[in-house]
């Protein structure tokens, strides 16, 4: 009885330790999720995308940029998954990807332009390991594949796995990146 | 008598501008052959000789007033006395009473150099780069308008990546748009007295050819576009207004007189738009601080109308007093503590005795 109280107590304090490191693992901070598709603001917030683009001018001007709309989209592909709004909640988190993707080459250029890029390194791997925090939840709770069947078309399969697991090799190798 | 005075004046100018060097940053690598530190560790002779140099400042400041009033100074000898004053103290060391000329270079830096958006981008963010070792603002954005932040492009570039020619480039910079706003004021008035009172004003010297502040640039833009106003172009004047604003956003006070100008009384509108300038003079206290530059604002526009005497003596207070504003910090070496609270008083104190004073003479004359 003592040995298996032992166990059990064993087993509790290793998997806490472990709930607790994943939770730890990142202290970057996601924004709030802003409109959705369909709410009469989205197409503003459209637009206020387009214009900071031109606004977000230079190297770091344009990872800023980039990495903001990363985290907009990421946000907003959780909160359509979580409503089940699969094919708008694909395309947030492909575009998010589109986003991400656009980080790195924007530091290396700000490198070639002898700018100090430490810090914004750093402010990536963060962002990364955030990301994939979150989409690990999203795999899990969400279906492999869901096929979308529209009224007036072909109906469509979502490779969400599928996706989702793109996503977080995308964030990995850009937190591993060693420059 | 008037040209030993004159040269006495000279002497003098330059003396405070070799006293300004004794003020060079430890960090300043650029001028470190000359750095002596002895403004911060002989605080108290340092400030006592600060005071005397401003109280030397305005008894030759109102020498001059008082040869105009004598109708003994001529336009040529003004313009003498301003060439060679913005001349001697255009090669004083900037940074005597504020960093903000490192601040301006900071941001063209990041706009011109770096090529970054320096509403987004904070020089901070450039990590190595020499100017962090004495910029005051680094960790901030920019801080004025965007047409300011074109401008800056001109003595940046002038610079060619070398510090002190552009630090220099700065002050050039500063001393056009000073004796531009000096011919300017005198164009609109026709009043050598207006003249005097604004280009030997040694508040507005040490702002615009010492510290190189902006508020030069700004007032320069506003005198263009009341120019224009008087002239009934309005388009002019109001697309001149807008890039005042668009320096420091301080002159968009002035756009409800300029509304209003042609019912305001000829006789008050330079008072008008004086006390729209000195109102946000006053609420300035409210963002930040009072600093001693911002006087500029009200001062050029009350010094246009010197006619009005309340204004002129208030205006000429608050000169006097708000160079001694930079004693506490100078002589206590901190901005905690006391210091705040013997600024405000040395800021206010003698402007209130001169209200007072007024206040009694104006008394007496009615009692009589």
């Amino acid at each position: 009885m003592r040995k298996i109280l032992l166990l059990v107590t064993f087993l509790l304090i290793f998997f806490n330790l472990f709930v607790f490191s994943v939770n730890a693992q990142s202290s970057y901070v996601l924004p709030y999720p802003s409109s959705m598709p369909g709410s009469s603001f989205y197409r503003l917030h459209l637009l206020e995308e387009l214009i900071l683009k031109y606004w977000y001018y230079g190297d770091f001007g344009q990872f800023t940029y980039s990495l903001k709309e990363s985290d907009k989209y990421l946000v907003e592909a959780k909160t359509l998954f979580e409503y089940k709004q699969y094919l708008l909640g694909y395309k947030a988190l492909e575009k998010s990807n589109k986003y991400f993707l656009n980080t790195m080459p924007n530091l290396l250029s700000a490198r070639e332009h002898g700018k100090d890029i430490k810090d914004k390194i750093v402010i990536l791997s963060e962002a990364s390991k955030k990301h994939q925090e979150e989409l690990v939840i999203l795999e899990k709770e969400l279906p492999q594949n869901f096929v979308w069947s529209p009224e007036k078309a072909a109906s469509q399969n979502l490779p969400i796995s599928k996706l989702i697991l793109e996503s977080i090799k995308l964030r990995e190798k850009y937190e591993k990146t060693n420059i | 008598m008037k040209k030993l005075i004159f040269s006495f004046y000279f002497l003098f100018l330059l003396l405070f501008s070799l006293f300004s060097y004794l003020f060079i940053d430890l960090n300043l690598i650029y001028l470190k052959s000359i750095y002596t530190g002895y403004a911060f560790s002989n605080r108290g002779v340092v400030s006592v000789i600060y005071c005397l140099f401003i109280l030397l400042f305005f008894l030759f400041y109102f020498y001059f007033i008082k040869l105009i009033k004598n109708k003994n100074l001529s336009v040529k000898e003004i313009i003498f006395l301003i060439t060679a004053t913005s001349i001697i103290l255009f090669f004083s060391y900037p940074a005597m009473l504020s960093y903000d000329i490192f601040n301006y270079i900071a941001t063209a830096k990041v706009t011109f150099f770096y090529n970054e958006n320096p509403y987004l981008i904070m020089p901070i963010d450039f990590k190595g780069d020499p100017l962090l070792l004495f910029t005051h603002a680094a960790n901030k954005t920019a801080l004025y308008g965007p047409f300011w932040i074109f401008l800056t492009g001109i003595p940046y570039l002038l610079g060619f990546g070398n510090f002190i020619l552009t630090t220099f480039s700065f002050k050039l910079f500063s001393t056009a748009f000073y004796i531009l706003s000096c011919l300017l004021s005198y164009k609109l008035t026709k009043n050598k007295l207006s003249l005097v009172l604004i280009s030997l004003n040694p508040l507005i010297l040490i702002e615009s050819l010492v510290s190189a502040h902006n508020d030069i640039a700004m007032m320069f833009f506003a005198l263009l576009a009341l120019y224009f106003l008087l002239n009934s172009e309005q388009v002019k004047s109001y697309l001149l207004l807008l890039l005042s604003f668009l320096i420091k956003f301080a002159t968009i006070f002035l756009l409800p007189v300029f509304i209003l100008f042609k019912k305001i009384k000829d006789n008050q509108k330079f008072p008008f738009l004086f006390l729209a300038m000195f109102l946000i003079f006053l609420l300035s206290s409210l963002r930040e601080e009072i600093y001693p530059w911002y006087a500029i604002w009200f001062l050029v526009f009350a010094f246009l109308s010197p006619k009005n005497k309340l204004i002129l003596y208030i205006s000429l207070a608050f000169s006097f007093s708000l160079l001694f504003r930079y004693v506490p910090y100078m002589y206590f070496g901190t901005h905690f503590g006391n210091t705040p609270l013997i600024k405000t008083s040395v800021t206010f104190i003698f402007p209130l005795a001169t209200l007072i004073y007024l206040f009694i003479k104006r008394s007496i004359k009615f009692g009589r």
